[in-house]
């Protein structure tokens, strides 16, 4: 932890003041908001389509119970509890995801289109510590998020007794935020590295989009389930890919680089809704993907604000 | 009548030039294209697996002495091919035409052009026509180049020649895919005409976007029963579909609202009139095209409505002239 020297306290009022910059963004509140929401209709969805299952199972089995037919195991009986936050994690990897280029993206464009990079050059400040004081901010930023949606969702298990979680299901909730925020943090600094590099405002937001696209539905496809659309759903995500020697191949080259796949194969694992059949095909494992990607686009990102221009203040466009 | 339509083309010749110039609506559509051929190739690899899955099982059956006609051969439907290519144009393919709105706005608005235009002898009417004008035809050659892309992928990978009925197919869904990114055209153009903040309009326009192209037909998706357990809920009851039809009858109130999230969304409307009329769905393929179109009518209004209702809104509403520079 970082303690209050004088040597720290330019970084730590820096990222005060950026957080507090951005936490009066209308869009950012706006995308924060639309997250939170999700998050709450992740677990009614969770919770009316495994009741909706289970209705259904009760219904067939008085038909094939009516026809003298055996009667299969009831399949909402196999699901863990956990399982009922499944679509959390399509919610983190498409709407938070966005959330969080949006926050990166904004923790630098404000102070550039505010014109105060010219007078932060005044000031007896190393230009690295503005870098690690937005990279510090993004962290809070995205904690305060994730730990928004923790507490909503460990609200939804404590009203729902039927959903009973031991502490090994806690232990793993605990894990899926945590994932998650890594997760976050690597579309948010992406969003901070464009936010301090391009030219103009426009494309700064526009490059780290067009990579969640490729990342979210073009690169899935080549790694494992071929329809972009699969990418929706927290099951069909995990189908397998099709047995084929190509699959095989570009799932083990180009797995490490398909961040949201990794994203979905830990939270399933955490979240109890892996295929039991489902193979993983990625030269490395997927939780170190994440932790590759997090340390890489977060340096580029500290590397990018401290090389901006403080002789400059807005965007050219 | 010259008088009326020359301004309106002039704006739209000009605001060509601009788009042609803007590497980025350039680059998304050589995106969409990358994206779709990655599609296709994916696809068409995992229909060599099929196909070679099936070769073996049957040469297994011959080798043991058995009838191979109890496996049935498998039918060909080469437009099958383009089921990823139609769910990226849903996806980028509404992402290029916010970007076309936007930066039709956000062009002049940028320049400071905007407020130099409204002082001219020109309507307003004339002037939103011709942006509109421009962003049909930037969409249009987008789409074709697209289309005609898919098309030759699909003949090349498959070894098999479009018909004249397959091109109809592939026309009617570049008609559909053409109104479905001019609704979100217009998405764009009215939030960068009006925000306040220019990145702010594009920020709405992808959370609209976003709502609309991922989040309804996600949720719709979600509460499908069907999709909750893998391989299907019926499947693994071992339950016939003539009794899983009978035993729906019982949900029909929670399908109603599950189909009315879906329907919320024009991705989903364009999904199941593109998904029938090329034969993605399973119960439409190879089943003539006429009544296909006929049945899917309504999905063909529901994203002509929303293209109008959105042109409307549009030209309804004055120019502020405090919302015509950059901030």
């Amino acid at each position: 932890m970082m303690g209050t020297t004088l040597a720290n306290a330019p970084i730590r009022l820096l990222a005060a003041h950026s957080l507090a910059t951005i936490a009066r963004e209308r869009t950012v509140a706006l995308l924060a908001l639309l997250f939170l929401v999700l998050v709450v209709v992740a677990a009614y969805l969770g919770w009316s389509a495994t009741s909706t299952v289970n209705a259904i199972y009760l219904r067939s089995a008085e038909y094939m119970a009516a026809q003298g037919q055996p009667i299969p195991s009831n399949p909402v009986l196999d699901t863990s509890p956990l399982a009922l936050l499944r679509n959390m994690a399509t919610y983190v990897s498409l709407i938070g995801a966005l959330a969080a280029i949006v926050v990166g993206h904004q923790l630098v464009a404000g102070d550039r289109k505010a014109g105060t990079m010219p007078l932060l050059g005044t000031r007896p400040l190393r230009s690295v510590d503005l870098g690690v004081a937005k990279a510090l901010a993004l962290v809070v930023a995205i904690a305060a998020l994730v730990l928004f949606a923790a507490a909503i969702n460990t609200a939804t298990f404590l009203v729902l007794p039927e959903f009973h979680l031991d502490a090994g299901g806690w232990a793993r909730l605990g894990g899926f935020y945590g994932t998650s925020a890594l997760y976050l943090l690597v579309f948010g600094f992406l969003g901070m590295w464009f936010g301090a590099s391009a030219k103009s405002e426009t494309v700064g937001l526009l490059i780290p989009v067009t990579v969640w696209l490729t990342v979210t539905f073009v690169l899935p496809q080549i790694t494992s389930n071929i329809n972009p659309v699969a990418a929706l759903n927290p099951v069909s995500a995990l189908a397998d890919a099709p047995a084929s020697t190509f699959f095989q191949l570009t799932g083990w080259a180009l797995g490490p680089f398909s961040l949201a796949e990794a994203y979905r194969l830990v939270s399933a694992q955490l979240l109890d809704f892996m295929p039991p059949t489902f193979i993983d095909r990625s030269a490395i494992p997927p939780l170190a993907s994440l932790l590759i990607a997090v340390t890489a686009l977060g340096g580029a990102a500290v590397a990018a604000v401290a090389r901006m221009d403080m002789t400059k203040g807005d965007y050219d466009a | 009548m010259h008088d009326l339509v020359q301004p309106v083309l002039t704006i739209a010749g000009k605001d060509i030039r601009d788009a042609v110039k803007d590497r980025f609506v350039i680059l998304m559509t050589a995106f969409l294209l990358l994206a779709s051929l990655v599609a296709l190739a994916v696809a068409a690899i995992a229909l060599k697996g099929d196909v070679a899955t099936y070769v073996e099982a049957k040469a297994g059956l011959i080798a043991l002495g058995k009838d191979a006609s109890t496996i049935p051969d498998p039918a060909f439907y080469p437009l099958k091919l383009l089921r990823g290519f139609v769910e990226h144009v849903e996806i980028i393919g509404a992402i290029i035409g916010i970007l076309i709105g936007y930066r039709a706005a956000a062009s002049e608005r940028g320049r400071q052009t905007l407020a130099l235009i409204v002082t001219r002898p020109i309507a307003q009417w004339q002037f939103l026509a011709g942006k509109v004008l421009a962003g049909t035809a930037i969409i249009s050659a987008g789409l074709v180049l697209a289309f005609v892309v898919a098309g030759a992928a699909v003949i090349l990978i498959s070894g098999v020649t479009l018909n004249p009925e397959d091109i109809v197919r592939l026309a009617s869904v570049m008609s559909a895919a053409g109104l479905y990114a001019l609704a979100f055209f217009l998405l764009g153009f009215v939030t960068a005409l009006w925000a306040k903040k220019l990145p702010n309009a594009l920020l709405l326009a992808f959370t609209v976007w976003l709502g609309f192209v991922l989040i309804a037909p996600q949720i719709g998706d979600t509460l499908d029963p069907d999709n909750q357990v893998a391989g299907g809920v019926f499947k693994q009851l071992q339950i016939a579909k003539p009794q899983q039809l009978e035993i729906l009858q019982s949900f029909s109130t929670y399908e109603t609202i599950r189909n009315g999230i879906e329907v919320a969304s024009p991705t989903k409307h364009f999904e199941r009139l593109s998904f029938a009329v090329l034969g993605i769905k399973d119960t439409y393929a190879g089943q003539p095209l006429m009544p296909i179109l006929a049945e899917k009518t309504s999905d063909l209004v529901w994203l002509l409505a929303i293209a109008l209702a959105l042109g409307l809104l549009l030209f309804a509403r004055r120019l502020d002239p405090n919302r015509l520079s950059k901030e």
